[in-house]
Parts: structure tokens; sequence; C-alpha cells
């Protein structure tokens, strides 16, 4: 749910103002969550003084943050924003700019006619001075006058035009904020244009950090006073401790990595040293820029996966690294995108998946063989639309291949029908024994009808002309199947 | 002698326009006394059942209404007045109107190239609100640009220019408040309004 928070421009006892921020709470709370921040505790505004030493400003950015749009409601004290709002606004274009780039939408109610036409003047002026440097939705003014008489004992809004026309600008905010949010959104022409020196900032990027500081990390979650141990986090769909989620993510059968759509590598789960990764990272490496974790010879190859997944060209792109007897490591690339479909970075799973086809063999009692009819196919999927993507030949980690370059070298990876083969050949050889018990067969379909056809086919209904399945939805497959048997 | 307030806009202690006005103190001595009062430790504008007003500013008004005028020295926050002005205006007109029909000067210093245009702009039109009602010296600005490097080391202002044109436009405010004791005709107006405007009422569209 779009999530917007609203502050009332005047501390006083009684406000009009707040009354009608709580009417738009209500009235809206089907389709827009929206929070109304107080104001009555913000000291006065000193530039000698840090905003670190306040907790009260310290949570009304990370609030503002946090929201996807504001909705600031200003009564008029002698023709200007009342001192209470504006104070707020200094100390929140001072060190801290939580309000840089924000879809504002300005309200205003007054006892008389005028409804704060010149105080919302005012602050649309303020908002754009360089050091707020807000969005204000134009046009649209909501100037309600004759406050005193125009709520009900319930502090609902009596004229229904009034409300109707509240209904309509409210449909215009939430359009006018995904168009602000598309705004900052990377727009590379090519895979060339990819900026892998991350130098085109998003509305997450941490400003004034530098991105490779070893302790990047450390300083980026000082600058946004981020949430940190038993600091609840709400998730769709789910509530977890940033500890928790730290179990949770450390624990994946897989290693993650999350480069965010200014391409800027800013997390790993972190659950092993580099020297036991299979795709080596290093803890001073996060906040890092592509380009400074990867060899100059594969920039291009890693600027096509990401412009590929950036464009909606594919959703996934996947492709093997370490490759042998006892193992097949494979990289998956999914774009993660917002609810307006914009792509929000990379997401980046490095799994070995010859566990998984050792024990599916294993558990259904099947032996790889080769398929003489096999046609070879690039080892790469997801960059059809790329031409020559089938002649990389060293598709190395995208995202990572620059531990590469700082710890180990990978093994070159062998071609694909090499790799494939390879692969079925050993395993074959390993494979156990046929268990004495049948399969659960609901689970395993494909396995049971073709118990012959080896694993290309085994998987999942996919027919045997096509020689190497996309080993993730047969992972899938059968781990979900046997989970419910 | 003529007597004057002068009110530093902001709490910050490098503020040019406490020395901008200090210097105006030191230069004018012989043709007025001005006295450089401070906001810093104001609090926030808030409107209370009580209507009540902090000493501080029951202070300033008093030195106000004791003073032949007054001078506004302002930097620009985000393209306005700082919210402690802002504040202190609101204060010097809740219940109180020491500075209905008062001669205002309004200078004003920014460590840029524009000398707080904008800020000053909207303080003239903060001053003319009803419950404020300042007379404000017309056609006036006084915008000190570069203000860091304006001063020398005994506080005075480096550039002929600029201390030219300030000893102009204070002759003229020196004259001006002879003139406004002459404009008495919407002063009983100005008078009745104050008296019987209200806060809660808001007689004279203030809000809430």
């Amino acid at each position: 749910m779009v999530k917007l928070v609203g502050i009332a421009g005047s501390i006083g006892e009684q406000s009009y103002n707040r009354m009608l921020l709580e009417f738009i709470r209500n009235h809206f709370k089907k389709s827009v969550d929206i929070e109304l921040l107080d104001i009555n505790n913000v000291p006065v505004f000193n530039e000698d003084e840090d905003h670190n030493d306040n907790p009260v400003v310290h949570e009304l950015a990370r609030k503002i943050s946090g929201a996807n749009g504001v909705i600031l409601a200003t009564p008029e004290h002698n023709h200007t924003v009342p001192a209470a709002m504006k104070n707020v606004i200094e100390w929140l274009s001072n060190n801290v700019h939580p309000l840089n780039g924000k879809a504002v939408w300005i309200v205003g109610a007054s006892y008389h006619t005028q409804g704060s036409s010149r105080a919302q003047l005012h602050l649309k002026q303020i908002l754009e001075s360089p050091g707020v440097n807000a969005f204000v939705m134009p046009g649209n003014e909501f100037l309600l006058s004759n406050a005193k008489e125009a709520f009900d004992e319930d502090g609902n809004l009596k004229d229904a035009r009034t409300v109707g026309f509240l209904d309509s600008v409210m449909k215009k905010f939430l359009t006018f904020m995904k168009v602000i949010e598309m705004m900052d959104a990377p727009d590379p022409k090519n895979s060339h244009e990819e900026d892998m020196d991350s130098k085109h900032p998003v509305n997450t990027t941490v400003e004034d950090v530098d991105m490779t500081d070893p302790e990047w990390v450390e300083k980026a979650a000082e600058k946004t006073h981020a949430a940190t141990g038993g600091d609840y986090v709400k998730l769709d769909r789910g509530l977890l401790t940033v500890d928790q989620l730290n179990y949770f993510l450390n624990s994946m059968a897989g290693e993650l990595t999350f480069a965010d759509d200014n391409n800027q590598f800013i997390y790993y789960n972190k659950n092993a040293d580099a020297a036991h990764m299979l795709a080596p990272r290093t803890p001073d490496q996060v906040g890092n820029p592509l380009s400074a974790v990867h060899p100059d010879r594969v920039i291009e190859h890693v600027k096509q996966v990401l412009y590929a997944l950036r464009t909606g060209e594919s959703d996934v792109v996947s492709m093997p690294a370490q490759t042998g007897p006892n193992q097949h490591v494979m990289h998956y690339y999914r774009a993660m995108r917002d609810e307006n479909r914009r792509y929000r970075g990379v997401n980046e799973l490095v799994i070995d998946i010859m566990p998984i086809l050792k024990y599916y063999l294993a558990a259904t009692g099947q032996k790889l063989v080769k398929d003489p009819d096999a046609v070879p196919m690039s080892p790469i999927t997801g960059l059809d639309a790329v031409t020559g993507a089938s002649k990389h030949s060293d598709p190395t980690d995208a995202t990572s291949g620059a531990s590469a370059s700082k710890s180990v070298e990978k093994p070159a990876t062998k071609p694909a029908t090499d790799a494939t083969s390879g692969a079925s050949a050993s395993t074959a050889d390993a494979a156990p024994a046929a268990p004495e018990e049948p399969v659960d067969t609901d689970a395993l379909t494909g396995a049971s009808e073709e118990p012959e056809a080896g694993y290309t086919a085994a998987g999942d209904a996919t027919p045997a002309k096509q020689p190497a399945p996309e080993p993730e939805s047969s992972d899938t497959d059968a781990t979900t199947g046997a989970s419910q048997s | 002698m003529k007597k004057f307030v002068a009110l530093v806009g902001t709490n910050t202690a490098k503020s040019t326009n406490r020395k901008l006005l200090q210097y105006m103190k030191k230069r004018y001595a012989d043709d007025a006394d001005i006295e450089v009062v401070e906001l810093k430790g104001l609090p926030i504008f808030k409107k209370t059942k009580e209507v009540f007003i902090p000493q501080q500013a029951r202070d300033i008004a008093e030195k106000i209404e004791a003073s032949d005028g007054v001078i506004i020295g302002t930097p620009e926050y985000d393209h306005s007045i700082p919210a402690l002005l802002s504040s202190a205006l609101a204060w010097l007109s809740y219940g109180i109107h020491p500075l209905m029909d008062k001669p205002v000067m309004i200078v004003g210093t920014s460590y840029g190239t524009l000398g707080a245009s904008r800020a000053q702009a909207q303080l003239r039109q903060i001053l003319d609100s009803p419950e404020l009602k300042a007379t404000v010296l017309p056609s006036s600005e006084f915008l000190l640009g570069h203000s860091l490097q304006a001063f020398d080391d005994n506080g005075d202002l480096k550039s002929a220019t600029e201390s030219q044109k300030l000893d102009s436009l204070f002759d003229d405010f020196l004259e001006f408040v002879d003139l406004t004791d002459q404009l008495d005709n919407s002063k009983k107006l100005h008078e009745h309004a104050a008296a019987t405007f209200s806060w809660d009422n808001g007689t004279t569209g203030d809000d809430k």
C-alpha cells in the first residue's frame, strides 16, 4: 500500500489543519496508509547544532524518507506558514535532506475566506529552495475556508462536494507520486550506457558516503539512522526484527547479492568467509560501484545482463560458473521491480545445483545418460536478444566478478555441451541405487512417466528434445512436491 | 536622539546579520541609539488557551514600544526568513501589538550572492499582515551578499559602495520615522482592529 506521512503545520492545542489531515487519513484508509507526524517537540532550529543530537528530528527524517509522499497542511499566521512548520523544514534541509525529491501535496484550512492561500504560496517557495528540493504537486490547490463550520462532530467534512474534490486531488497525487518516483530512474539507451560507476543516484542511494569506503555499511547506516538488531521491520508479508532477517538470509541455501538500480553493490548474505564462498565477496566491498568489483574484461558482459533485466527484456538471466564432475555452480540474476514495474536492482543467487541433482537422481532411482539428440546450446539463458551471448567464453559472475579479481580466479567455464554431458556422465556414475519403495508419483510425475529419459526430462514434463532444462524449474518441482508428500 | 531596536533574525553564533547590525550601531552612534536585541532563546510560537506569551517576547515588545523604530536583520533559510524570526513576529502579534505602525527597516546578509532577497520580500509581506501592520521603509532593499568576506577585523564594511548605500538608506529611515508620525489616518483603524482582534475568531483572516 502507498505510504504517506502528513504534517499539520500548527502546534496549537486545537488545529483545524490537524483535523483536516485526520479526516484525510480516515477517508482514504482503505487505499492509502497515512501516518500523521507530531512536530510539537521539535526544538528551535540552530545551524550551529547538529541534528544528530536530536532524536525527534531523527525520527521525522526517517519517517519522511520511508514514505512515498508527504502531505503538508498549513494554516496561515501573519500571511505566512507557521513558524513551527518552517522550523521543521529548516532541520530537514540542513544536515539531512529527507524531502529531497519527495512528492509533496499542500493543503490548508483557515477560519475565513482566504483558506491559507498566502501561506501555501510561501510554503511552495520554501519547498522549492535547493536545500529542501521537494516536488510540490502543481495546481490542485486545496483551500478549506470557514474551517470552523466545515466539520461535523465526528470530524468529517460536511460538504460532499469538498470531499469529492479531495478524492479527485488524492487520485492525482497518487499518479504524481508515481511520476516523481520514476524521475530518478536511470535510463540507459543501450547496454554500453549502463553506468557501472554508479554515478546516477536513485532515491535509495545514500548520499555523501564514499562508495569505495571499506566502512561504507557502517557510515551509510549511521547517516540513515538504519534500523538494527531488535528493531522490527514490516515486510510483505510478515514482520521480522533485523536480527531475524539476518538469521533468515544468512541461512539461505545459496549466496545472495543485491545490486541496486544505480548498479551499486549494497548487500550480500554473509555467512562464510570469502575463501569458502562459491562467488567470493568480502565485507569491505559492500557499497562499491559494480565497476570496482569486476575485472575490466567482464564489464561489457555484466552490462548486457543488467540492461536486459532493467529494460524487461528478461526477468532472469542464468549462467554457469564453476562446473565439473562434482559441482555445477549456477548464477541466477533476477530483476527486482517495484509496484510500478520500475527496475530496482538485481537479485543474484549463486548456488551449486549438483547436490540437488544427485539427490533427485538417487531419490527417483535414475541415472544420467548422454542424449544423442542433444542440440548444442548456450549455457547462458535470458540473454537471447543479445547477439553473441552464446559466444561469451567467460560468463563470469555478473555482480561479483570482482571478487574473482580480488581473490580466487575461477576456473574457466566450459562450453555448454561439455558442461552438461560432463555433469551427466559423472552423476550417472555416482548415482546410487534406486530406492526400494516407489517414490511419490504425484510429486515426481515426469520421473515416473519416463524413468529412463535421464535428468534432462525427468524434472518435469519438459520434452526430451530440450537438452538443458531450466535447472531451477526442476529443482522447484522436485522440492515442492517432496515437501508436499 | 532617536532610539531603535535592532532584531538579529537568527540564533547562530556566526551570524553576519548580527555583525551588520553591530556595525550600524557603531557607525550611526551620533544619529541614533541602536540596541541590538537577540531572538535566540525564544520558543517556537504556539497558541494556548491562556494566551501565554514568554517573558523574553514581552521584554522585546516593551523595548519596541519604547523605541522610535525597528531594524530587522534577516538571513535567508530555504528562500524565506528563519523560523526563529517568524516565531518572534508571531509572539509580537499574539494579543500584543508593539509593531503596529512602527517604522521598520529591513536589512539582510547572505553568504552567497543574493543577500537574502527572497526572505526580505516575504518579510515585507509578513510585516504587512493585519496583526502586525508595521510601516516598512519602502524601496529600500539592503542586500549584502558574500557577507563572510564583507567585514574587516574591526567589524567595518570593507566596501565603500556598500557603506555609502547603507548610509543613505539609514538617512532615509531617519526621515521616514518622522514622516510616519504624520500618517495617522489609518492608525486609529489599526488600533481598533488590534483591540478587537481575537485569535480564536480570526477576525483578520488569521488561522490556527
